[in-house]
């Protein structure tokens, strides 16, 4: 059988959601008797963290290494390359998130192998396993065959089904990588939490982001209203954040973040085409603007013909209302 | 201070990209232009060379017309440029372009690798970082500050939600974010050395590597086919003025989409 | 035969496009509706260094050929007209004849800060009633012991008001009509040298254009730019043929840009259900606007190309100049046309791009003097 790893990045108590998804796409392929199905993470792990994970995947596996209690990209790299290495693994995976997509590199170049980065899907069982990721900002996707061993894969977040059976319950290991210290040459002297504990657009499900229609940096409230309404993330459009009312970090677009959420709200936004390359591929858009002609109609499953001002606190209330009657 | 800059010449942003009938190849408007992102890694590469001297090479892995990008890079103000020209690499995988990209880089003598966060056609992201393993080198990825001083790097990485700042011994490579800074516009008297300059070009042999290396059949992994992106059924607008538009909206999106 | 631009002449295109779609293109809407001298984008952008562009390195210019100076005003023009007009009448028509026949002296007050976009400079001949008719110009200059006595009124002058110094077309004798001309530099501050009424232009708004008055301005001998007397007619000629393809050129950017609009709006645009770029009569729009687009910038380069190699250019010029503009006109109507509706909307941008195509029909040349002055060229006397 066949041995797959997937690396499972944690914030806190939480895994994080990407690394969740590869969990649920991991345990179809256990479940298949083809694999076997190992996650492996790094630093601090709680009871709650620890008991989450262990429903979610049927080996976990904790390296101790007090050099993996924060994140380098050569630490991560030497351990999980050399865990797959040491176990033959036919398949690495882990979430195409900014860590994921830092080291990931590096671990397939320490096995001698390529890997295939930010996939949307996956034919696990073929034979070479061929990969879905997206090119040109999503013009275009390409199918890639991944004949050398062992596969390493990141996958773009939100495109594995969170669809965990019940009654998966792992077994746990702790190791240690070991020589670690030789290998990190780069040091973290600080880390500054710059948006709190809100969900990254990248990752985000649920999605509110505004344009040039909210005429000024102050009516970004009603974007914000709206978005804790639904426990959502607030975006915006790169005008937007070039007059300086939002940060760099909400910036949808070919040179902000592509992202990939189940509901997309557009208030606002006429849907330049280098905004819509970086949210085409959400999976529900709902879109409002006063010009029944903006071109974000023509990408949106849903639109609202009208004034944003009106629309954004009308819903708001209404998501209230509905929350209130549950 | 030598610092090298790696450069990619991919299609305009705004070229169109459309898949042939085989669907084996791509049409693509034949508009290029120098990576969004190695852009910033070169005026990043400028302004340490501004503030701590030294010199500043731009390396591209490329067909014949990316000479082009490199000699934008001249125009910019990079002392030097070379192209390695090789189609079948510079058409390949990450795994072959980090490993042309990483021979050629042995032979140079550098303190710094400044390079993109991802090139915007194949949108990858793993080149730097598998040059930096090939070289033995670290590094540090989606870089938005980055101060040298006494043969060390601090820079700010930006992962999303937080900024980590990070320390690191020279020699090391970096990948440009945007936001590291604002690409100057080419002075009339670097577009005039430009347009002069001969570019000096390798080929894969010089850097012991053969052209069968990056064939298909040999590549750690290769493109089948590509597909078009999922179209979106037509647009449902929801009619009414706006309370009555905002609340069948919300019962849309709670009861049938069930998204919230 | 090798039509095609020298790699060089490509590299220096893609450099100016791309500088001109980073500085120029985001503030064109801005410098057309404010309608002001861009004196912030002016400085930003002399300090490039493109105000050189045809003089010699020598003195920090750039010797650009005929044709890569082409490249350049068609590019700049794309970006906008407003601030092109600017630029290219410091690049040329207002340093020329400094650079030609100006003392050092005079070099080192205009020529040279002129190249670094410190000073504005203007070129000054049309007057209320003359523009083509040259031989009807009224401004005289008339020698008084070591000094020129320079009296009269210029319009249409591009620049005229913020001029820091203007080349002067007058006359130094009425009854010898054209070859009574002169070119004289008048400098900002000198007595009797006022801008006046300044114009509201329906189109190329943002490059100030207006009235000049010489009241008995006195100027010394030295700036009579010329090596001889009464030969200004005769050295005009020497960038006659320039500021015609020039024209042209300008008149493609005009035209590239409306073209873009069109072409976006034609891929987006959704009616009866698909993007209206499907449909035949769209189609044809884009046809016929890209083939008389490609003809007429084959007529521009291939003038600039003769003049680059010194060959006759005359009746090439005035070809290039007419077929050009007459495209750009087209090409900017049919734009509003598949923008429909919103082709009237000062919002969006074709309806900029219409506006500025009018002054190509008469900049550079009327079309009814051109096609005269053609036709006696072909048929003979």
């Amino acid at each position: 059988m066949d041995k797959v790893l997937v690396f499972v990045e944690t914030r806190g108590d939480e895994p994080r959601k990407a690394s969740l998804e590869l969990l649920c796409e991991a345990e179809k392929l256990a479940a298949s008797g083809k694999f076997t199905v190992e996650a492996v993470c790094f630093g601090a792990m709680s009871d709650t963290l620890k008991g989450k994970l262990l429903a979610s995947a049927r080996k976990l596996v904790r390296f101790t290494d007090p050099e993996l209690a924060a994140y380098s990209p050569e630490g991560y790299a030497r351990a999980l390359a050399g865990y797959a290495a040491e176990t033959g693994a036919r398949l690495v995976l882990a979430g195409a998130t900014g860590t994921g997509r830092d080291f990931l590199p590096r671990v397939a170049v320490m096995l001698g192998t390529g890997m295939v980065s930010d996939v949307t899907g996956a034919n696990w069982f073929d034979e070479p396993m061929t990969f879905v990721r997206p090119m040109f900002g999503g013009k275009v996707f390409a199918e890639i065959a991944a004949p050398a061993s062992p596969v390493v894969v990141t996958a773009r977040p939100n495109s594995f089904a969170m669809d965990m059976p019940e009654g998966v319950s792992g077994e746990y290991e702790e190791r240690a990588a070991g020589a670690l210290a030789d290998a990190i040459h780069t040091r973290v002297v600080r880390v500054e939490e710059t948006k709190g504990d809100a969900v990254d657009l990248t990752e985000a499900d649920l999605i509110v982001a505004g344009g040039r229609g909210l005429k000024a940096a102050e009516n970004f409230k009603l974007i914000e209203d709206l978005a804790a309404a639904i426990g959502g993330t607030v975006g915006a459009t790169r005008s937007v954040v070039d007059a300086k009312w939002r940060d760099q970090a909400d910036q949808i677009g070919k040179s902000g973040k592509t992202v990939s959420p189940k509901l997309y709200i557009g208030a606002g936004i006429s849907g330049a085409i280098h905004h819509i390359m970086g949210m085409d591929t959400s999976k529900v858009v709902l879109v409002v603007n006063r010009d029944p002609n903006a071109i974000i109609f023509n990408y949106a499953n849903y639109g609202i013909v009208g004034d944003l001002f009106e629309v954004l606190p009308a819903m708001t209330e209404e998501i209230g209302k509905r929350r209130e009657r549950g | 201070m030598n610092i090298l800059v790696l450069v990619k010449q991919v299609p305009d942003p705004e070229a169109l990209v459309e898949i042939a009938s085989s669907g084996k190849d791509l049409n693509i408007e034949p508009k290029f232009a120098i990576n969004l992102f190695d852009e910033f890694a070169l005026e990043e590469a400028l302004r340490v060379r501004e503030k701590h001297g030294g010199k500043v090479k731009a390396i591209s892995l490329g067909g014949s017309k990316a000479i082009e990008a490199l000699r934008t890079a001249i125009a910019m103000g990079a002392d030097e440029a070379m192209l390695i020209e090789d189609e079948a690499f510079a058409g390949g995988d990450g795994y072959n372009t980090a490993l042309a990209l990483s021979k050629a880089l042995e032979k140079e003598t550098f303190d710094i690798v400044l390079a993109g966060r991802q090139a915007i056609d194949a949108d990858r992201g793993e080149v730097p970082q598998m040059v930096a393993q090939f070289l033995g080198l670290p590094h540090v990825g989606v870089v938005v500050k980055l101060d040298i001083s006494d043969g060390k790097a601090v820079v700010e990485s930006s992962l999303e939600g937080a900024k980590e700042v990070v320390e690191v011994a020279l020699p090391a490579v970096f990948t440009a974010q945007k936001g590291l800074n604002e690409p100057r516009v080419p002075l009339i008297t670097g577009v005039m050395k430009a347009m002069k300059v001969q570019i000096p070009k390798v080929a894969v042999e010089d850097l012991g590597l053969t052209k069968d290396v990056a064939a298909p059949e040999n590549s750690k992994t290769k493109i089948v086919r590509y597909l078009p992106p999922k179209k979106r059924p037509a647009v449902q607008l929801i009619p009414g003025e706006a309370r009555e538009a905002a609340a069948e909206a919300v019962r849309i999106l709670i009861d049938v989409e069930r998204v919230i | 035969m090798d039509f095609a631009f020298t790699e060089e002449q490509q590299f220096f295109k893609k450099i100016i496009t791309d500088t001109v779609d980073r500085m120029v293109v985001p503030k064109a809407r801005e410098i057309d509706e404010k309608d002001e001298f861009p004196w912030e984008l002016w400085k930003e952008f002399t300090k490039l260094g493109y105000l050189g562009l045809r003089y010699p390195e020598e003195i920090g210019g750039m010797n650009a050929d005929p044709v890569t100076a082409m490249i350049f005003y068609e590019q700049i023009a794309r970006g906008s007209v407003g601030f092109a007009q600017s630029v290219i009448m410091n690049i040329l028509m207002g340093t020329y004849f400094v650079y030609r026949f100006g003392s050092q002296a005079i070099k080192e007050r205009c020529l040279f800060p002129a190249m670094k976009g410190d000073k504005v400079a203007t070129m000054c001949f049309t007057e209320d009633q003359s523009g083509s008719d040259l031989s009807a110009t009224r401004t005289t200059a008339v020698k008084d012991g070591n000094e020129w006595v320079i009296n009269g009124t210029k319009m249409w002058i591009t620049n005229g008001p913020v001029a820091d110094f203007a080349t002067v077309l007058a006359t130094t004798d009425l009854s010898l009509g054209a070859k009574g001309l002169n070119f004289f530099l008048v400098e900002k501050g000198t007595p009797g040298f006022s801008p006046g009424q300044v114009l509201d232009k329906l189109g190329c708004r943002g490059t100030v254009t207006g009235e000049l008055v010489f009241d008995n301005v006195r100027v010394p001998e030295e700036n009579l730019l010329g090596a001889e007397l009464n030969k200004g007619i005769e050295y005009l000629g020497e960038i006659l043929d320039e500021v015609r393809v020039m024209t042209g050129a300008m008149a493609m950017g005009i035209a590239q840009a409306a073209y873009d609009e069109g072409l976006e709006y034609a891929r987006k645009r959704i009616a009866f259900g698909k993007p209206i770029g499907n449909y035949q009569l769209i189609r044809a729009k884009f046809a016929d606007m890209a083939t008389e687009m490609e003809a007429s910038r084959l007529l521009i380069y291939s003038a600039a190309w003769k003049m680059k190699e010194k060959l006759p250019s005359r009746i090439e010029a005035a070809m290039a100049k007419m077929f050009a503009t007459e495209t750009c006109c087209k090409v900017v109507d049919e734009v509003t046309r598949i923008w429909g509706a919103n082709a009237f909307a000062n919002e969006y941008n074709p309806q900029r791009h219409f506006r500025d195509a009018r002054f190509l029909l008469y900049g550079g040349g009327t079309h009814e003097i051109l096609k005269d002055f053609m036709g006696r060229l072909l048929i003979g006397k």
